[in-house]
């Protein structure tokens, strides 16, 4: 059985044999990792200068980095970040992938369209839209969403490429979400639920993510139906053994190593740390082991290798 | 139902039509400007960022109350004394070097504002001896440090020593907060004060500066 296969089961929920699947949204830590500058650190400002040659140098050296990283890692999926990210672009570094790697990996890439947590110089006007402008708001949000099906319309039509799309409008702060319930329910709940069957319908797996305490809307999300949620942010006192608990049986879960702990914490409690995330998140089937945001920028190389060490030896079902 | 917990109850609504409304029919009542402010805006201002602490209300909620609770204090602003419009105290607030996240840090101005601070807003990136220079040159009380990131709130320390460097540490407070940050990361890097969210960043804000 391929990664692939394997991350696809760990989607649906479905029983696997030896390690449960890992994966992390970005692996920025490249240059320490294996000596390559990441995707999206890089920028390439004479493109469309390039001769083919180079831009398909570009794209291969791109393509390495996502797979060495993977191997490196154990990692059953990629998400890929491309760039430049115009729509011919992505399907060549796609093709480069699968063309180095054939069908071993799980390929996703961004492909949300729900409102986010504004930023702070647009907080304010967006809030006053929600109060001052529903049917306004409600119009964008379809627009963005039928720019997404679109989109993967597009996508589809490239069979066996792309997995699936990961869905990181971060919707909560580590006390509460950004949206209150009743706001959650008319701006964001009903093109979450039509992105993900949009993307169902084409043969699109979707894994939503946002960071914080996602308990209050925690309902709603599993009702739009992605196959996973990830981050389950223990920051956010989001505690993986209760979610599991609760919605198990309808949803697969991602993420819930603490981050925190990863940067600050000592060794121990790292340990401890990624241990209670095997314990609780493998306890039934429906589980990717992950870091509960990314490996990011200023991580300490050798805590996410401390973590992945302990998934390598503990990690396995059965 | 007086007109001022009128005022309280549609600030908290967020309605700032209906804000606007009450407060020209109490300056036309009779009401005194100083009532309106502190009996009817802010102190349905006091009672979001309560709730907001408590988790009962969410952020849209305590923007749009702030927002029509600024429309009231404009329509009252040049009717109020030199004594009463005075801020209740100046502090400065900023987000820590290395970090440009700024939603927590623009709540955090918000509630304060809405305590009656005047506050300095020193944006994101603010470099240690900045935060202590504009505190220094603004008669702040308070200097305020934000952070998201874990890899950033070291700097937070770093402030702390430059305000002893300067040595102004004993003329002003210095809070922190963030996600990241916990009571006992200030107290392991010396600082004076630590707020869990907004609304009590402003609670301890106001005490500080009354504490003068």
């Amino acid at each position: 059985m391929t990664e692939r296969e394997r991350f696809i089961k760990a989607l649906k929920r479905e029983p696997i044999e030896g390690h449960c699947p890992t994966f992390e949204l970005v692996f920025y830590l490249t240059l320490e990792a294996i000596g390559k500058i990441h995707p999206s650190q890089q920028r390439f400002d004479q493109w469309s200068q390039m001769s083919r040659t180079e831009q398909d140098l570009h794209i291969a050296y791109m393509a390495d980095s996502y797979i060495e990283i993977a191997e490196k890692y154990h990692h059953s999926a990629i998400f890929v970040h491309p760039n430049p990210g115009d729509f011919e672009n992505t399907l060549r570094l796609l093709a480069c992938i699968r063309e180095k790697t054939g069908d071993k990996y799980f390929l996703m890439m961004h492909g949300d369209c729900t409102f986010e947590i504004p930023n702070g110089e647009n907080m304010f006007a967006f809030s006053e839209r929600m109060y001052d402008d529903e049917e306004g708001l409600k119009k964008e949000a379809q627009r963005r969403l039928e720019d997404k099906l679109r989109y993967a319309e597009k996508m589809a039509k490239h069979a066996g490429l792309l997995d699936g799309f990961a869905l990181c409008s971060d919707y909560c702060f580590n006390v509460n979400p950004f949206f209150s319930p009743a706001m959650f329910e008319t701006f964001i709940t009903p093109y979450l639920s039509a992105l993900c069957k949009g993307y169902r319908d084409t043969g699109f797996y979707t894994i939503k993510h946002t960071d914080g305490n996602i308990m209050p809307i925690l309902d709603q999300m599993v009702q739009c139906r992605p196959d996973a949620l990830h981050s389950l942010d223990p920051q956010g006192g989001v505690d993986l053994a209760a979610v599991k608990k609760m919605y198990g049986d309808r949803v697969a879960l991602c993420g819930n190593v603490n981050c925190g702990l990863l940067q600050t914490g000592t060794e121990e409690e790292v340990v401890a740390d990624v241990r209670r995330c095997l314990h609780d998140g493998m306890d039934g089937w429906g589980f990717v082991f992950c870091t509960s945001n990314c490996a990011y920028t200023g991580l300490p190389l050798e805590r996410y290798e401390l973590m992945n060490k302990i998934w390598w030896e503990e990690g396995i079902y059965g | 139902m007086s007109i001022l917990l009128e005022i309280s109850e549609n600030v908290q609504k967020g309605a700032m039509k209906a804000v606007k409304e009450l407060v020209n029919k109490a300056v036309a009542d009779g009401v005194s400007p100083n009532e309106i402010l502190n009996d009817g805006l802010i102190a349905g201002m006091n009672i979001i960022g309560e709730k907001f602490k408590t988790n009962e209300v969410y952020v849209p909620e305590v923007l749009v109350a702030a927002r029509a609770m600024n429309a009231g204090v404009q329509i009252i602003k040049p009717l109020l004394t030199d004594e009463n419009a005075q801020a209740k105290g100046k502090v400065c607030i900023g987000t820590v070097q290395g970090d440009m996240h700024d939603i927590g840090k623009n709540l955090v101005k918000m509630m304060m504002e809405g305590k009656g601070l005047e506050v300095v807003d020193l944006g994101t990136d603010v470099a240690p001896e900045a935060f202590v220079q504009a505190a220094v040159e603004n008669g702040c009380r308070v200097i305020c440090c934000s952070a998201l990131l874990t890899t950033t709130m070291d700097v937070m320390e770093k402030v702390v020593e430059a305000a002893k460097k300067a040595g102004v540490r004993e003329q002003v407070k210095i809070m922190v907060g963030g996600a990241p940050v916990t009571e006992e990361f200030r107290l392991a890097i010396g600082a004076d004060c630590y707020a869990a969210d907004a609304a009590s960043a402003a609670d301890a804000a106001v005490m500080l500066c009354e504490c003068e």
